[in-house]
C-alpha cells in the first residue's frame, strides 16, 4: 500500500489516470441511476394505464354477464364467473391476468358466499387495506402486490392489482380484483438494467484508458526529459534528446538540447578558462623563481661579505636580503591563493595525529617570542585524516596572527575533539577587533589598522589561505574578537574528509566572553 | 678538487650557481643546454651535477635517466615547482635529491656536502643485510659472490638501515640520516629510493625482505641469513 502510494505520488499518469477513473464511476454511476429510474417508471406507468383501461373494460364485461345470468346458487355461480375469468378479447389489450372475487361481507352474511380465484390464486394476495378501500369506495388504485399461488408455495410474482365491484342483481355485491404480472416488466427492466451496468463499466474502462494513453503520451517525453536533464546534472554533458515531429514536445525536445549545448559550451569555457588559470600560475612559478633564485644567491653573497662594505651598503644588503624572505612568502601566498582560485589544490591526506603537529608549530613559534603561551590539550591523541601541511599552515597562520596582535599579553592554544571533529583554537587578549571588521577579516590583503599593521610582516594572506585551506577540509574557520579584548579563531575539522561537521567542540565566543554576556543580559533583564 | 657540473638554462642563475660554488670550494663546470649535457659529463667526469629540469633540448628527467643508466654520479635536481609530479618523475629517474627554487645559497650548500661526502668506513668493516655483503671501504654490494651495482645514494641508504638491524627508521629519520634534512618530512624522498633500491637488491621486490616496511612507522632491515 505504502509502495503504490509511493508510486502514485511520484508518477502523473497514475495520478491522472485514477482520478479520471474515479470521476467516470462516480459520473457513470449518477447518470446510470437517474435513467434506469426514469426507464423503469416509464415502464411501469405505461403497464399501469393499460391494466386500468384493461380492468374497467373486463368489470363492464363482467357485469354484463352476471346480469344475463338467472340461477343465482354458488354452483351456477362459480360456472359463470370461471367462464368470466377466462375470457379473452374482452378489450383491445387482453393481458395474462389474474382474477379475484370475493363477496363482500354483506352479501356474505345474506346469501351467497362465493369466493373464487383463477389458477388458484391465493385470497390473501389481496391486502386487507386494499379490501377495506374497495368495500368502502367501490373502487380502488392500482398498487403493487405479491401474487401467491396455492399449488406452488414459496413463489411470488411481482404485480398490479386494481379492485372494483361487481353487483348480481337483486342487491348482492361481490369485490373483483385483477391482478397484472409484472413479469415482462421486470425482465425488460433487468434486461436494461444489465445493459446501463455493461456500458457504465465499459465507458469508465474506455475512459481510463484513453486517458492512460493520452496522458502517457504526453507523460513519456516528460519523463525522457528529466532522465536526460538527470543525466546532465550528473555531469554526462553530451546526453541530447531524440527529436520526434514538430508538435510541442518537439520544439521541446529542440530548445532543450540548445540549452544543454549551450551550457556545455560555457562549462568547457570555464574550464578552459581555468585550465588557462593554472598555467599561468604555473608559468608565473616557474618564471619569478629562477630570477628569484639567482636574487637571493647574489644578496646572501653581499650580505656575508657586509663586514666589508662601507656601512651604507651593508644595510643596504641586510635590507635586502629581509625583503627578499618577504617577497618569497609573498609570492608562495600569492600561488597558493591562486591555486584555491583555480580550484586546482589538492588535499593529500593521510592519517595524523594533530597534537604533536600543533606543538611543533606552537614551540617554534615560540622560541621567537617572549609572551606566554598556553596549550590545552586534555586528550592523548587527536588523529584526523587530514593534509598536514596545510593544517599546519593553517596553525601556523593562526598563532602568527595572534602574535601580531596580542600586545604581548599571552597565547592560549586549546584542543578538544569529539567522535567525529577535531577543534583548534586560537585565543589573544590583545587589541581584538570590531564587529564590522570581522567581515572583512578573512579578506585577502585586508588590515585592521593600516597604520600599525606591518610592524610584523605579515603577507595579508595568511588568514585568507587558513579560511580555504579549513574549507578543503570540508572544515570550519570562525573568528570572535571584541576592541581591546583579544580574538578567538576557532577551526573545525572533520575527522574523515568528506564528513560534514556536525557540532562544534569548542564554541567561536570564548567561554569567558560568554559569561560576561550572560551576566549582561542578566543585568539588562532587571 | 671536487667537480660540480652545473646544469641550468638561466645564464644568470647558472654563474651565480658558480660564483657560490666556487667561494663554498668547489670547481665548476656550467651547461645550458640540455643537448650538451651528455657530451660535457662524459669529458669531464664531474662529481656531481646539479640539473635543472626544464632545459631547452633534451629536459632534466631524460638527462637523468640517461645519466643514471651508465653512472652512480649523485645528481640533485633544481626545479621550479613544489608540484609532487615534476619531483616524483625526477626522482624515478634517478635523481638522488632535489631543491625548489628559490633556495638559500648555504642550503645548497650543506645539501651538496652530504650528497658529497664519502660513507665514514668503520675500520675496514663489512655489513650484513639478509644474504647480502656490503663492502664498505670497497663501496660494494655481494651476493654469493655477484657484484650489485647501486647509486652512492642508494648505497647510504643502504648502510643505514643495515647499521642498526633491529631498528624501525622512520622516514624523518632516513631524511636526516641519508639526506641531511632537518625537520622535513618529505616522504616522496623516501619511498622512491627504497622502491629503486628494492628492485635493485629483494629477490621479489614486492614482496621484500631485505628492506620492510613498518606499516605507519617507516622502514627496517631485514635478518641476516
Amino acid at each position: 500500500m505504502k509502495r503504490f502510494i509511493g508510486s502514485w505520488r511520484r508518477s502523473i499518469l497514475l495520478q491522472v489516470t485514477s482520478s479520471s477513473i474515479i470521476i467516470s464511476i462516480l459520473v457513470t454511476l449518477v447518470t446510470g441511476t437517474l435513467l434506469y429510474g426514469k426507464i423503469r417508471d416509464g415502464v411501469y406507468r405505461e403497464k399501469n394505464q393499460t391494466a386500468v383501461s384493461e380492468a374497467q373494460a373486463l368489470v363492464n364485461y363482467t357485469q354484463a354477464q352476471l346480469d344475463a345470468t338467472r340461477y343465482r346458487t354458488d354452483i351456477v355461480l362459480s360456472t359463470v364467473i370461471s367462464g368470466i375469468f377466462k375470457a379473452k378479447d374482452v378489450s383491445p389489450t387482453t393481458s395474462v391476468r389474474e382474477t379475484i372475487m370475493l363477496a363482500t361481507p354483506q352479501t356474505a352474511k345474506r346469501s351467497l358466499k362465493y369466493q373464487g380465484s383463477s389458477n388458484k390464486v391465493l385470497i390473501s394476495t389481496i391486502p386487507q387495506s386494499l379490501r377495506m378501500k374497495v368495500r368502502k369506495n367501490f373502487f380502488s388504485q392500482s398498487i403493487r402486490v405479491q401474487i401467491r399461488y396455492a399449488d406452488r408455495p414459496g413463489e411470488s410474482i411481482d404485480a398490479i392489482a386494481i379492485g372494483r365491484v361487481v353487483g348480481i342483481p337483486p342487491k348482492d355485491i361481490y369485490e373483483i380484483y385483477y391482478l397484472f404480472p409484472l413479469t415482462q416488466q421486470s425482465q425488460l427492466i433487468g434486461l436494461i438494467r444489465g445493459y446501463l451496468l455493461g456500458t457504465g463499466v465499459i465507458l469508465v474502462l474506455m475512459i481510463g484508458l484513453i486517458t492512460w494513453y493520452v496522458i502517457r503520451r504526453v507523460v513519456l517525453p516528460v519523463r525522457e526529459v528529466a532522465q536526460i536533464a538527470e543525466q546532465l546534472t550528473a555531469g554526462d554533458l553530451g546526453r541530447r534528446l531524440e527529436i520526434r515531429g514538430e508538435d510541442e514536445m518537439g520544439r521541446l525536445a529542440i530548445s532543450f538540447n540548445e540549452m544543454a549545448l549551450s551550457m556545455q559550451q560555457q562549462i568547457s569555457r570555464l574550464e578552459n578558462l581555468s585550465r588557462l588559470q593554472q598555467r599561468f600560475v604555473s608559468d608565473v612559478s616557474h618564471e619569478l623563481r629562477t630570477p628569484l633564485t639567482t636574487i637571493r644567491m647574489a644578496s646572501q653573497l653581499l650580505y656575508d661579505a657586509r663586514s666589508t662594505l662601507e656601512p651604507s651598503a651593508a644595510r643596504s644588503a641586510e635590507l635586502l636580503i629581509a625583503q627578499i624572505d618577504r617577497f618569497e612568502t609573498l609570492l608562495s601566498d600569492l600561488l597558493e591563493v591562486s591555486r584555491f582560485d583555480a580550484q586546482a589544490a589538492i588535499l593529500q591526506t593521510a592519517d595524523t595525529d594533530l597534537k604533536p603537529l600543533v606543538l611543533k608549530v606552537v614551540d617554534q613559534l615560540q622560541a621567537h617570542d617572549s609572551q606566554s603561551f598556553i596549550f590545552n590539550a586534555v586528550d592523548h591523541e587527536f588523529r584526523a585524516v587530514v593534509d598536514d601541511r596545510r593544517i599546519e599552515r593553517i596553525i601556523r597562520n593562526l598563532i602568527s596572527n595572534a602574535i601580531d596582535h596580542s600586545e604581548n599579553l599571552g597565547v592560549t592554544v586549546t584542543m578538544v575533539q569529539t567522535e567525529h571533529e577535531v577543534a583548534i583554537s586560537v585565543r589573544d587578549y590583545g587589541i581584538g577587533f570590531s564587529e564590522r571588521d570581522a567581515e572583512r577579516l578573512f579578506d585577502r590583503f585586508w588590515r585592521a589598522d593600516p597604520s600599525r599593521s606591518r610592524v610584523r610582516g605579515g603577507t595579508g594572506l595568511g588568514l585568507a589561505i587558513a579560511l580555504d585551506d579549513a574549507k578543503l577540509h570540508q572544515g570550519t574557520l570562525k573568528a570572535w574578537g571584541r576592541p581591546g579584548r583579544g580574538a578567538h579563531f576557532v577551526v573545525t575539522l572533520p575527522k574523515s574528509p568528506g564528513i560534514p561537521i556536525r557540532v562544534e567542540p569548542i564554541h567561536p565566543v570564548p567561554v569567558e566572553e560568554l559569561s560576561t554576556l550572560m551576566a549582561n543580559l542578566d543585568s539588562e533583564d532587571i | 678538487m671536487t667537480l660540480i657540473l652545473v646544469v641550468d638554462d638561466d645564464e644568470d642563475l647558472a654563474e651565480m650557481l658558480g660564483i657560490v660554488l666556487n667561494s663554498a670550494g668547489y670547481e665548476v663546470d656550467l651547461v645550458n643546454h640540455g643537448d650538451d649535457v651528455l657530451e660535457i659529463f662524459r669529458a669531464n667526469k664531474p662529481d656531481l651535477i646539479l640539473l635543472d629540469v626544464m632545459l631547452p633540448g633534451i629536459d632534466g628527467i631524460e638527462i637523468c635517466r640517461q645519466i643514471r643508466a651508465e653512472s652512480i654520479v649523485p645528481i640533485v635536481m633544481l626545479t621550479a615547482k613544489s608540484d609532487s609530479r615534476e619531483i616524483v618523475q625526477g626522482l624515478e629517474a634517478g635523481a638522488d635529491d632535489y631543491m625548489v627554487k628559490p633556495f638559500k645559497s648555504s642550503e645548497l650548500v650543506a645539501r651538496l656536502k652530504v650528497r658529497l661526502r664519502r660513507s665514514p668506513s668503520e675500520s675496514g668493516s663489512s655489513l650484513r643485510i639478509g644474504d647480502i655483503t656490503i663492502d664498505q671501504v670497497a663501496h660494494s654490494l655481494n651476493r654469493d659472490g655477484q657484484i650489485i651495482g647501486l647509486t652512492r645514494l642508494e648505497f647510504d641508504l643502504l648502510v643505514a638501515l643495515a647499521k642498526e638491524p633491529g631498528r624501525v627508521f622512520t622516514r624523518e629519520a632516513l631524511l636526516s640520516e641519508v639526506w641531511g634534512y632537518q625537520h622535513v618530512t618529505d616522504t616522496r624522498l623516501v619511498n622512491v629510493h627504497v622502491q629503486r633500491l628494492r628492485s635493485k637488491i629483494e629477490r621479489d621486490p614486492d614482496n621484500p625482505e631485505l628492506i620492510q616496511t613498518v606499516r605507519g612507522v617507516g622502514y627496517k632491515a631485514g635478518a641476516v641469513r
